[in-house]
């Protein structure tokens, strides 16, 4: 009887502690279309924080993005507020983290 | 002695020329004391660039084409009036225009020639002094082009325009193209970044762009004429070719001569570009709606390295049926070598009277996701009056060009040679017997030992 209600709770405990990690591992990752609402490029220019408005809920999201490649994109304005972005980001340290970054619009 | 002599004063010489060109365009006093005009201020010190411009297949969007199946050798093809199902429509039926409002009661502009370097007002093979004048000089040639201003809107005529940055700005700080000069139109085409070519120039993607070399480095521009390679999907070129082989690599570029030979049948994309990425299928019958309350076509996307080739012979001309744009080539026709592919499929309506593909208008299907309407419009401005649409698939292979791998992620012999190698020997046309050797370990096996060994 001990040896049955032992391997019921290691395997309950199992089902727990796989249940929280991968509700853990969610919760660092998110996605987003949202609309530019604010664009911030620090002052020297190795980062920017954007604010993209959910298109689905209407919330506000903000991002922080530090790819060269995207950088480049806000520094010469071919992302600008009000453009709609389809957006990738990591939860690091309070912080949302772009890991992709892209306009939705293509020809 | 005198030979140390000539190449210190070369290298001083080009060190300053390249510093040179680097620092400032030589008309930049002019500008900044007369202003930018346009075309016309380039013209003062390039006459007869303007008109050289309107020649290329960036202005013309079309070529004539001689290596590819069903075409007509006296007509042009191109991205202005061609039809497949990458994009299912053409500078002609998706010209620039505003969508009608979708539910939410949002427009928005759309159009395969968005990317013209024109002002829309002169656009796609337009000819004569509006057309020179309308050229977007600084979208290739300015460092401080603000792409802000490079956007569709409304003439007071109702006339849709493309803007352009003609500020003193950006005219005043004119350099080299870069990557970036190109990906801003490239990158996007498809109908989104990276959906089309699913590549990108950055140096952690690409060997080329890690050592710092940019486009045209390798795509060596002719008086405005660029070189491109011999990808089956891209037809339109301006009458230069462009390969690995000539001037920067040779047909033995290894140190090691069991690689080399395998450059008669290989191509180096073979080996040298294992992955891609961008859509890998599509379907214009059925479009998704987005949050927006827009509709778009319903797409399998990729990231950039996530799709692998499939690899084919091919000896640079195309088959081009309704159902299969790809590859020629065999292993016994002599021209053939072995290339890396990706594979396309996409959904489209055909007109079961003809069996040809129709195109799609997308100004209808984007805000209502009606796709029958958006045939019936296009139809209607091709002038097709007798059509059947009926829902079919067309395989569509890209070239793998870009995206070079570091040399560590090349593909090295057992990639190929092993029994799961990544190579389809059957499909390439080997023999059980040939197969059995091409896979034998006898091939590799000592090779491979000794890197494995080195690297432990």
């Amino acid at each position: 009887m001990k040896r049955v209600l032992s391997g019921v709770l290691v395997a309950a405990f199992m089902l727990v502690s796989v249940v929280m990690f991968s509700q853990t591992a969610q919760a660092d990752e998110g996605k987003i279309v949202g609309t530019i609402s604010k664009l911030v490029i620090s002052a020297d220019k190795k980062s920017a924080t954007v604010v993209l408005k959910d298109i689905k809920s209407g919330e506000d999201l903000t991002v922080l993005i530090t790819d060269d490649l995207t950088l480049d994109k806000f520094n010469d304005k071919r992302i600008v507020e009000g453009d709609e972005i389809r957006c990738k980001y990591e939860k690091d340290g309070g912080k949302n983290s772009s890991k992709m970054f892209k306009k939705t619009a293509g020809c | 002695m005198i030979k140390k002599i000539v190449f210190f004063t070369f290298a001083v010489s080009f060190a300053g020329v390249c510093y040179g060109q680097a620092a400032e365009h030589p008309g930049k006093e002019y500008i900044l004391k007369n202003g930018y005009q346009g075309p016309k201020t380039c013209e003062v010190c390039h006459p007869g660039k303007a008109k050289e411009f309107i020649g290329t297949v960036h202005w013309t969007h079309a070529s004539k084409v001689d290596n590819v199946d069903n075409v007509k050798p006296n007509e042009v093809y191109g991205m202005k009036n061609r039809n497949y199902t990458m994009c299912n429509g053409n500078d002609i039926v998706n010209n620039l225009k505003e969508v009608p409002a979708n539910d939410k009661g949002k427009t928005k502009f759309s159009g395969c020639n968005s990317c013209h370097p024109g002002d829309h007002a002169s656009d796609v093979g337009s000819t004569g002094p509006a057309a020179e004048a309308a050229i977007d000089c600084l979208l290739c040639h300015s460092v401080k082009y603000d792409f802000s201003k490079r956007k569709p809107m409304k003439r007071n005529d109702g006339v849709v325009i493309i803007g352009q940055d003609r500020s003193v700005e950006a005219a005043a700080n004119l350099g080299r193209p870069s990557n970036k000069t190109c990906m801003t139109c490239h990158e996007a085409a498809g109908g989104g970044v990276y959906v089309k070519r699913g590549f990108e120039m950055t140096a952690a993607a690409d060997a080329h762009a890690a050592k710092k070399m940019v486009c045209i480095d390798c795509h060596v521009v002719k008086n405005h004429r660029i070189p491109t390679g011999f990808d089956p999907n891209n037809w339109a070129h301006d009458g230069l070719r462009l390969s690995c082989v000539g001037s920067c690599h040779t047909e033995k570029p290894h140190k090691d001569a069991q690689i080399d030979n395998h450059s008669s049948k290989i191509a180096c994309q073979t080996c040298h570009i294992p992955k891609t990425g961008g859509a890998t299928a599509k379907d214009f019958t059925v479009w998704t709606k987005l949050d927006n309350g827009f509709y778009e076509p319903s797409t399998l996307k990729k990231e950039v390295n996530e799709t692998t080739p499939i690899y084919a012979w091919y000896n640079q001309t195309v088959a081009n049926r309704p159902d299969f744009i790809g590859p020629k080539g065999s292993r016994i026709d002599g021209k053939s070598k072995i290339y890396p592919f990706k594979v396309f499929q996409g959904k489209a309506y055909y007109n079961k009277k003809t069996g040809e593909l129709l195109s799609m208008d997308f100004a209808p299907p984007s805000s209502t996701g009606d796709t029958l309407a958006g045939v019936a419009s296009a139809a209607k401005i091709l002038g097709i009056k007798e059509y059947e649409p009926v829902p079919g698939w067309q395989t569509i292979y890209f070239s793998s060009n870009h995206q070079v791998a570091p040399k560590k992620r090349a593909l090295s012999c057992a990639n190929c040679h092993a029994p799961n190698g990544i190579l389809n020997f059957k499909e390439l046309g080997y023999s059980n017997e040939e197969i059995k050797n091409l896979t034998n370990p006898e091939l590799y096996f000592q090779r491979l030992l000794k890197k494995q060994i080195e690297e432990e």
